[in-house]
């Protein structure tokens, strides 16, 4: 499984995946340094963390999943690289397994760099407007527990993306469903229902009601995870004609 | 001669079409076997069938003696493949993309330069795969599928994209495989000069079916032998030979007598001649036809002509 999993690492080399993965979590980045410029006032570090992973969890990691399971999906429907990846003498959950980890790992890492480029926009920020540098402790612990939950939450939009790129040779099916789910997430932010909606799941873990976290962490987690491990099993043993 | 591949009753439905309707082909041992077949006549689904791409709906697919449904791993550990889709990913150098497949095998690094000095691709291999020609492309997948020697090649329109001088070399390369390695070549194409100029056997594929297969040298041997005549009067000729144990036909203002199987083609040639000479029919040319792929081709797998031509008994 590790080489398996070393070949689709290596298959990122100076790939769109890649650069994808750079991108997304800039923009937040760049977006949070020019805001703080135009700040009168000091804010709170926590503030100032806590808008980015909101920023994250409510638009730019469904986007990002939209486009990171589309781009390393046509990475093999592109050349036709299945025929030549499916006829080779290892099983073929395996090739699916890695690529699902893969796609987890970067948006775990795109995260991680989201966090990392915020509290340096922030940081940069205050070096060119002294008055303006945030007030408290960062509590990086805590945006690091944050956004570990954001991205579990994540898991079962993650799966359905992963298993729509994967079984269509077209992207478009893929687009569809990240530009809908994305789109529903957006206009209906407030619904009750969003909790079980699965673009939703990840800004719920930004509530304020217990019930709503739980629910969307377990429910995004759990089931994700199921769906994760069926969507592999059913790609690597359907017929790709 | 021990069958490197081997298939029984194999057939494919997709839906209501039958692609591929109970073939039974068998590649020996160090052969080098040209599939041929019209585009559609269902070669590229026996193969998938045959490196487990796709299920059969009936029969069975042997490689090297493991079933492929059954065992499509150990069978897969038996074949190279080179496929019409070549799955190169662009972003990645030539060496690059075979170290993937290298890593995948659990070959040793030292494989890579072996498979890229025998495709004679050693310079370029450092050059990302998006600026290949597809000949250069074509060279790679088949360094690819050399890659840990396996016993079996399963090539898909090898010399797709090559040059003349591409061609000559494939063809060469192909040639001296199996006496290089050992290694038994399945060759899809549907070139059949270069299939008549590299296998050692062939199967022909028609709708479907497999309705020629055998060593190339013998079928050739076996197939009755023509002589062509150009005369000054094709009418008056054929009345002469039609009292002949012949089958008489024209293809391009040529009159073409065929002869019985095992009949001697000198002798045959001279009776005519006599013949016509003696009945005043002024000859021009006469002179026994070489027997190609071609020949065997078109009488086993020819669609029915939109003019048929006449045939004079």
């Amino acid at each position: 499984m590790l080489a398996v999993l070393s070949v689709e690492v290596r298959k990122l080399n100076r790939s769109l995946a890649l650069l994808l993965a750079l991108a997304a979590p800039s923009l937040i980045g760049i977006f949070v340094f020019f805001n703080m410029l135009r700040g009168k006032a000091p804010m709170p570090w926590e503030m100032w963390l806590g808008s980015s992973t909101g920023i994250w969890a409510f638009f730019m990691l469904p986007m990002s999943v939209t486009a990171l399971t589309a781009l390393v999906a046509h990475m093999e429907h592109g050349p036709r690289a299945w025929d030549h990846l499916r006829s080779l003498p290892l099983p073929r959950w395996r090739l699916y397994a890695a690529k699902a980890i893969c796609v987890l790992a970067l948006v775990a890492a795109m995260s991680l760099l989201n966090l990392a480029l915020t509290y340096a926009a922030v940081s940069a920020a205050a070096a060119i407007k002294p008055a303006l540098a945030p007030t408290g402790d960062p509590a990086l612990v805590a945006s690091l527990t944050l956004l570990g939950k954001v991205w579990l939450a994540g898991l079962l939009m993650t799966a359905l993306q992963f298993w729509t790129a994967m079984r269509f040779a077209s992207f478009v099916p893929a687009l569809i469903l990240g530009i809908g789910g994305t789109f529903f997430a957006v206009v209906a932010t407030v619904a009750r229902a969003g909790v079980f909606f699965p673009w939703q799941m990840p800004v719920n873990m930004l509530a304020t009601e217990a019930w709503r976290v739980n629910t969307a962490l377990g429910l995004g987690g759990g089931l994700g995870l199921v769906v994760l491990i069926l969507a592999v099993a059913h790609l690597a043993h359907r017929e790709m004609l | 001669m021990s069958a490197a591949i081997e298939t029984r009753d194999l057939t494919r439905r997709f839906g209501r079409h039958l692609a591929v309707d109970r073939v039974s082909l068998s590649v020996p041992d160090r052969a080098v076997y040209g599939f041929l077949g019209r585009n559609g006549a269902g070669k590229t689904t026996t193969l998938k069938m045959l490196l487990g791409l796709l299920r059969p709906s009936a029969g069975t697919a042997r490689v090297s003696g493991l079933d492929v449904s059954r065992d499509r791993i150990g069978a897969a550990r038996k074949v190279g493949a080179l496929l019409e889709a070549h799955g190169f990913y662009g972003n990645l150098t030539g060496r690059e993309n075979l170290d993937l497949t290298r890593t995948l095998l659990g070959l040793p690094a030292s494989e890579i330069d072996r498979v890229l000095e025998v495709v004679e691709m050693t310079d370029n291999a450092r050059r990302r795969v998006s600026d290949f020609s597809l000949g250069m492309r074509q060279r790679l997948g088949l360094a690819r599928a050399l890659l840990g020697a396996p016993p079996v090649l399963v090539l898909d329109e090898p010399t797709n994209g090559l040059d003349p001088d591409g061609i000559a070399d494939m063809r060469r390369f192909l040639k001296a495989l199996p006496d290089r390695t050992g290694a038994t070549v399945l060759l899809s194409s549907h070139l059949l000069g270069e299939i008549e100029q590299t296998a050692s056997h062939i199967g022909i594929l028609h709708q479907g079916r497999l309705v020629l297969e055998g060593e190339l040298d013998r079928l050739k041997a076996e197939l009755a032998p023509e002589i062509a005549l150009r005369v000054d009067d094709p009418v008056r000729a054929s009345a002469v030979l039609r009292t002949r144990d012949l089958t008489l036909s024209e293809q391009g203002g040529e009159l073409i007598a065929r002869l019985r199987r095992g009949e001697d083609r000198d002798r045959a040639c001279a009776g005519l001649n006599r013949a016509l000479v003696e009945a005043g029919v002024a000859v021009f040319a006469l002179a026994p036809r070489a027997r190609s792929l071609e020949g065997i081709y078109r009488q086993v797998a020819s669609p029915a002509p939109a003019r048929p031509e006449p045939e004079i008994v």
